[in-house]
């Protein structure tokens, strides 16, 4: 009786030694690691373009053997990385022509980055999303962005000090959450919004600039410059810097960052903020509570450092971060998308009466009488509690 | 009596229902149905569960120290009692095949793709034959153990989940219609909590059988309280993202990020599922094999172990053919398929033991 | 296949016994007849012409008119001792006897015994058996013309090791002490640190030729009866031709021979095995073993260590983790390492993918095949720098560290990562020597399981260990205890280790009739006054 237990145990070893044949493994050496997805549609023949761009672990430091050369070969950046297009009908098309000419398997569970191309948003990005979250290739937390041009343009561009371009572009994004000026957006969120009723989608927006190089020369960088408003799955326009930064006061996502207004520079420590809907005969109005409290970092004025002064401060905070949130709402009832996510909240709070609103949506939102009611404090006003110069 | 000389206790017991119930829940989300209500499907379904458990144990008490098939014997004579007691077998037997199927669908899709599930259910069912023939005590015993790591992991994923939850998403409550919330209620009732009438197999094997019931009890409750906290966190995470995914928990575990050190500890999740499975597998199969052995009259369960494996691996490859209809299967056919076993039979036997006052008559049973 | 083997096995055992009876060499249980010249010669006959064989004739008695034969085993028998107190005044101070004992054969065994011989312990025997069975084990044998008795004296002494330090169970504050090769000095060893009238020795002779004494030792009262009672059966159907250590009962009596974790526990320190005693199990001393044998012996006793106790608790809890941590470690590191490359890369931080995939590029092996290539050399070199003469040791240790180390990565054959994750996990397969064999077993199991199916191999390896662990029994007393089957108080000494004053009962799973081991509440309180003192001084 003990023996046959040590049998089932055997067996437990043997069987997968013969019949095996691992199916399922993969040697690291034969794996091609995407470490960005670029998706691109042309406007006119609806061909799709994948953008992959991988990672060469041989030119990365650390690569077997290379202890004798000291790591000299990481100083080039280029050579970590290889670009490489496919073009096909759909995403998957694209993606298995892709697979058939490379001499390794593609890996995508590392994947950093979806770079989605400027017209392939406009023309609906579902294809993209649909083949993505149907396979477990997909992890939810990937980034998501909007490229202006085409996302190829912006996984070419070397910009930074990483040495894998989407890895440092995705630490660049996960940073800019610091400063709060434009919404962060994994693949899980962006989906989110899409699957609600009535919230819209978003997503920052990536750029290319041009900057004088070292040698004169000039040199591409990719700057996030605003956020990409969706409704359903296509792209219809855009939020500016001031637009982006009063969505996400809206929304609850400052986290820190700094605030300009006339004369003086101040730094959120802490932002909170609650959007309450109301019904009344049948009419929506929404109050936006910002609830604000900053540290000065800079004061160009001569006047004393005074509570009269910091209520002024306080005013003049309060009065910015109005006018930015009053120009996202502006824009966004103007696009008729609901970024803030009104129609939830509505949904929370009146689920009775919601079926009918739901249904009028579209002709309530740009109409919707937004209020915006911002409590500030100023809290430190730094090392020196006068102004440096006499009047 | 002699086919299994173990005695479990009433907290082993306990443990090892929460390790039950666990088992295929892990992934596939009880209440799913519900959207982000599904914690308040899963309350309702629990207290639905706690009566069905209620019912049975009822007749556990009624009678100590027997197992189900016993029961039934003395109940309904021996040819009637004795066709009950295969029907019951069947359930059992089912049960461990569709729970072998959920496990080899997830570990497909998620992990191994490529290996064959024949393999993947031969081994599995292996693994578990071994520990069924070692017999409930050792059952038990690894069920401390591993039902301990599994809320400790479970606990740890829902901390580091903390950052990403929007309670929000919970709101509004009662967000769908009555109906489709109790039907779903009633769904998480069935599955996982009425599960738990397999356990009329092991209940006799309780060293204090008096307490039998208050340890199903508390193992169903634990194991509901859990569930509910899952399903809470899930949604939180998830919003409305959550119905929409086959296994809500794996995925959540995937967004788990802290620092992008402590990240991709999704296999945690993986690993729960393989392990509470292993349970929920093993109870039916060593029921199913005890019933077996118990209606014919064996000398010892143990011969029969691998021949019903190997059925149950078949039945597993093929009674459902792809993992929608799995759903399906789960959410509309299983609640009613399986009323009769987890409900009728218990209640009916109860009943008609009661009528017939057995268990005075039954100087035998002690 | 195990189990067909061990039947075949135990068949053959079956039939050599057999055999051996047959064959059997003194089969006469006589007892000693009245001819000394009959007895002296079946003694020859039995004990055959070895020249360690050594019989004496002498004569003694007033007028030395009695035959009589002292017989020995040279080297066995203290020399002095022999010539002082048993030569001596048998053949010069039985003369000075006036009376005249000659026509009273019956009493002059009687009358040696209790008037002329100057030694301690003397035993008067009939059978010629156990005089040949004890002359064979070091007694001297004394007899007489016209008696039907011998005089068996234990005069034993032959050379033995002195009580060393212990080589393999180091303690740094413990005792320096460990047993030796002879039973004597072993159980004086215990006898020291267990001065309780009840601890008690429970001799018996266990294999065909080698009489090995075997002793079990424990504490009546505590040690439950039922145990020894299944302690002495199991020991009595051993049925060998020798027994050359305590491994060797340990083979014998243990629970699941099938198992690759042992049931029966052994060390070489006297104050572990007293303790053990103490928390109501068992001992078996060997004679000729510097080990005893503990039952039951519990898995959790695996991790504990004499230091454990004299640390101070936190420390001691913190080291427990350690070493299962450590134990868990060298099982699964390379299973896992193995199973996260080749089935489960998603699985690694983007950062470290990339680092381990660097490392990887142009290794000619598969990882699996790397893994376990790198075990078996770490398994060689271990084994070589166990048996290799001391002076070599350290050429074995450079050899390795070079091969492994640094040849082998720089000339790409393997990666460095591997070699750490090997490396540590050597080192950490050192934490927890007593089950270092089934760690090693299972290190490769689990390597292979996970090179071939990835987590989920390791995943089910994992339970199948789990479930056959909590299968184990150790002397009818379950080996996970007092983990699983729970038991709250046994968990005092197991994942912490309470504080001594706290630990006032023994182990609970032992099931030992005196459960109470001290008296509760007996938390060190300084007394107040002496605080105050300190703080207005």
């Amino acid at each position: 009786m003990k023996g046959k237990q040590g049998f089932v145990l055997i067996l437990l070893i043997i069987i997968p030694v013969f019949i095996s044949g691992c199916w399922d493994s993969i040697e690291l050496n034969k794996l091609s690691i995407i470490s960005g997805l670029g998706w691109d549609v042309d406007a006119d023949t609806g061909q799709v373009t994948l953008t992959f761009q991988s990672i060469i672990p041989s030119e990365t430091k650390g690569a077997a053997g290379s202890s004798g050369d000291g790591g000299q070969k990481r100083g080039n950046p280029l050579h970590t990385i290889q670009l490489d297009s496919s073009t096909g009908s759909s995403a998957y098309d694209a993606l298995n022509r892709y697979s058939q000419h490379s001499s390794r398997r593609t890996f995508y569970q590392h994947t950093q980055l979806y770079i989605l191309g400027r017209s392939a948003a406009e023309q609906g990005i579902y294809p993209f999303l649909d083949s993505i979250a149907r396979n477990p290739i997909n992890r939810p937390n990937v980034l998501m962005v909007v490229s202006e041009k085409k996302a190829r343009d912006i996984l070419s561009i070397q910009d930074g000090m990483e040495s894998i371009q989407a890895m440092g572009m995705a630490a660049e994004i996960k940073l800019s959450a610091e400063y709060s000026q434009y919404p962060v957006v994994t693949y899980l969120e962006f989906a989110q919004r899409l699957l609600s009723e009535t919230t819209a989608p978003l997503a920052p927006m990536v750029g290319i600039i041009e900057q004088a190089g070292p040698e004169g020369d000039s040199v591409k960088k990719t700057r996030i410059n605003g956020t990409a408003v969706f409704k359903g799955d296509k792209m219809i326009g855009q939020l500016n810097e001031d637009e982006s930064r009063g969505l996400l006061w809206a929304i609850n996502k400052i986290k820190k960052g700094f605030l300009v207004i006339p004369g003086a520079n101040l730094e959120i420590v802490t932002a909170k903020s609650k959007i309450i809907p109301e019904l009344q005969d049948e009419k929506i109005k929404i109050t936006i509570a910002i609830d604000e409290e900053s540290n000065l970092l800079e004061y160009d004025g001569h006047r004393e450092i005074s509570s009269d002064l910091l209520q002024d401060l306080e005013k003049g905070q309060a009065r910015e971060i109005e006018r930015q949130v009053m120009a996202a709402v502006e824009k966004s009832q103007a696009l008729n998308a609901d970024v803030f996510g009104f129609g939830d909240t509505v949904h929370r709070k009146y689920k009775k009466e919601w079926p009918v609103l739901k249904a009028r949506w579209e002709d309530i939102y740009p109409y919707i009488e937004v209020v915006v009611k911002v409590k500030t404090h100023v809290n430190e006003i730094g090392e020196i509690n006068k102004a440096l110069m006499r009047d | 009596m002699s086919l299994e000389n173990g005695k479990i206790s009433s907290f082993q017991l306990s443990v090892l229902i929460i390790g039950f119930i666990f088992g295929a829940s892990v992934i596939i989300a009880p209440g799913q149905g519900a959207g982000h209500d599904a914690w308040m499907a899963i309350a309702l379904g629990l207290t639905e569960g706690l009566l069905i458990a209620w019912i049975f144990t009822a007749l556990a008490r009624h009678f100590k120290g027997k197992t189900l098939v016993e029961i039934n014997s003395l109940v309904y004579g021996k040819i009637l009692g004795n066709f009950i007691s295969v029907l019951f077998i069947w359930y059992l037997f089912h049960l461990g095949a569709l729970v072998l199927n959920n496990y080899s669908r997830f570990l497909e899709l998620e992990l191994y793709p490529a290996t064959p599930k024949t393999l993947t259910l031969i081994l599995i069912m292996l693994v578990c034959a071994s520990s069924v023939r070692r017999g409930i005590e050792v059952l038990a015993r690894c069920s401390l153990i591993l039902v301990t790591l599994t809320i400790l992991m479970a606990i740890f994923d829902t901390l580091l989940v903390v950052p990403h939850m929007d309670l929000h998403n919970l709101l509004p409550i009662l967000d769908i219609p009555i109906g489709k919330l109790l039907w779903t209620s009633h769904a998480t009732a069935i599955f996982p909590f009425g599960d738990a009438v397999a356990f009329l197999m092991v209940l006799a094997f309780v060293n204090k059988p008096e307490k039998g019931r208050s340890a199903v009890f508390k193992g169903v409750l634990i194991a509901g309280l859990v569930l509910i906290g899952v399903a809470v966190r899930n949604a939180a995470v998830l919003g409305q993202m959550n119905p929409i995914y086959t296994y809500p928990t794996y995925i959540t575990a995937q967004v788990i990020d802290v620092g992008d050190v402590l990240t991709r500890v999704e296999v945690l999740v993986a690993i729960n599922l393989i392990t509470m499975g292993f349970f929920k597998i093993s109870v039916a199969y060593y029921g199913a094999v005890l019933g077996l052995a118990q209606v014919f009259n064996l000398r010892s369960y143990r011969p029969i172990i691998l021949p019903i494996g190997i059925l149950m691996v078949i039945l597993a490859l093929t009674n459902v053919s792809n993992t929608a209809e799995m759903f399906d299967f789960a959410n509309n056919g299983y609640p009613i398929y399986t009323i009769p076993f987890q409900i009728a039979i218990p209640l009916i036997t109860l009943l008609v033991a009661k009528l017939r006052k057995l268990p005075q008559i039954g100087g035998e049973q002690a | 296949m195990p189990g067909f083997l061990f039947k075949k096995l135990h068949f053959k055992k079956i039939l050599n016994h057999e055999q051996k009876k047959s064959a059997g060499q003194y089969s006469s249980s006589v007892s000693l007849s009245q001819n000394l010249e009959e007895n002296l010669r079946v003694l020859r006959e039995a004990l055959g012409s070895s020249s360690d064989v050594i019989i004496r004739d002498m004569k003694i008695s007033s007028d030395s008119n009695i035959d009589a034969a002292v017989v020995y085993i040279d080297g066995l028998v203290d020399r002095a001792l022999l010539n002082h107190d048993i030569l001596r005044p048998l053949m010069f101070n039985l003369q000075l006897i006036k009376d005249n004992l000659s026509h009273n054969h019956k009493s002059l065994i009687d009358y040696i015994k209790s008037s002329v011989l100057t030694v301690g312990q003397i035993t008067v025997v009939q059978d010629i058996d156990r005089v040949i069975a004890r002359v064979l084990t070091g007694h001297t044998a004394i007899l007489a013309e016209g008696a039907t008795r011998a005089l068996l004296i234990d005069a034993k002494g032959w050379e033995t090791r002195r009580i060393e330090e212990p080589k393999n169970e180091l303690s740094i504050r413990g005792s320096k002490e460990s047993f030796t090769e002879t039973l004597r000095t072993n159980t004086a060893l215990l006898r020291r640190k267990i001065r309780d009238p009840r601890l008690t020795f429970e001799s018996l002779q266990i294999g065909e030729r080698s009489k090995t004494d075997v002793s079990i030792a424990y504490v009546q009262g505590i040690t439950p009866d039922n145990l020894i009672e299944e302690i002495k059966q199991r020991l009595q159907r051993i049925d060998n031709d020798i027994i050359l250590d305590v491994s060797y009962l340990e083979q014998f009596i243990e629970d699941s021979p099938s198992s690759l974790f042992p049931t029966v526990g052994s060390s070489e320190r006297p104050d572990v095995v007293a303790a053990r005693i103490l928390e109501s199990r068992a001992a078996i001393l060997v004679d000729g073993s510097p080990m005893a044998l503990t039952v039951p012996f519990l898995f959790i006793e695996g991790f504990q260590n004499p230091d454990d106790y004299y640390a101070r608790p936190f420390f001691a809890a913190l080291v427990r983790w350690v070493r299962l941590l450590g134990y868990l470690l060298s099982i699964y590191l390379p299973g896992i390492f193995v199973s996260l490359k080749t089935f489960h890369p998603e699985l690694f931080p983007t950062q470290l993918l990339v680092s381990v995939a660097a490392a990887r590029e142009g290794l000619p092996l598969p990882v699996v095949l790397e893994a376990l290539l790198m075990l078996l050399l770490f398994e060689i070199l271990r084994e070589a720098g166990l048996r290799m003469p001391r002076s070599l040791g350290q050429a074995v240790s450079i050899v390795g560290a070079l091969v492994i180390g640094q040849a082998a990565v720089s000339a790409g054959l393997v990666g460095a990562p591997m070699v750490i994750v090997i490396a540590t996990t050597a080192i950490a397969s050192f934490l927890v020597i007593l089950f270092a064999e089934p760690g090693a077993l299972y290190r490769f199991i689990m390597t292979l399981a996970g090179g071939l199916l990835g987590l989920f191999g390791i995943v089910l390896v994992s339970i199948e260990m789990l479930s056959h662990l909590a299968s184990l029994r150790s002397l009818g007393v379950a080996y996970l205890s007092p983990v699983t089957p729970l038991n709250i108080r046994g968990l005092r000494d197991t994942f912490i280790r309470a504080p001594l004053w706290a630990m006032d009962s023994r182990p609970a799973s032992l099931d030992s009739p005196n459960t109470r081991r001290q008296s509760s509440g007996q938390m060190p309180r300084p007394p107040k006054s002496s605080s105050q003192q300190g703080d207005t001084q």
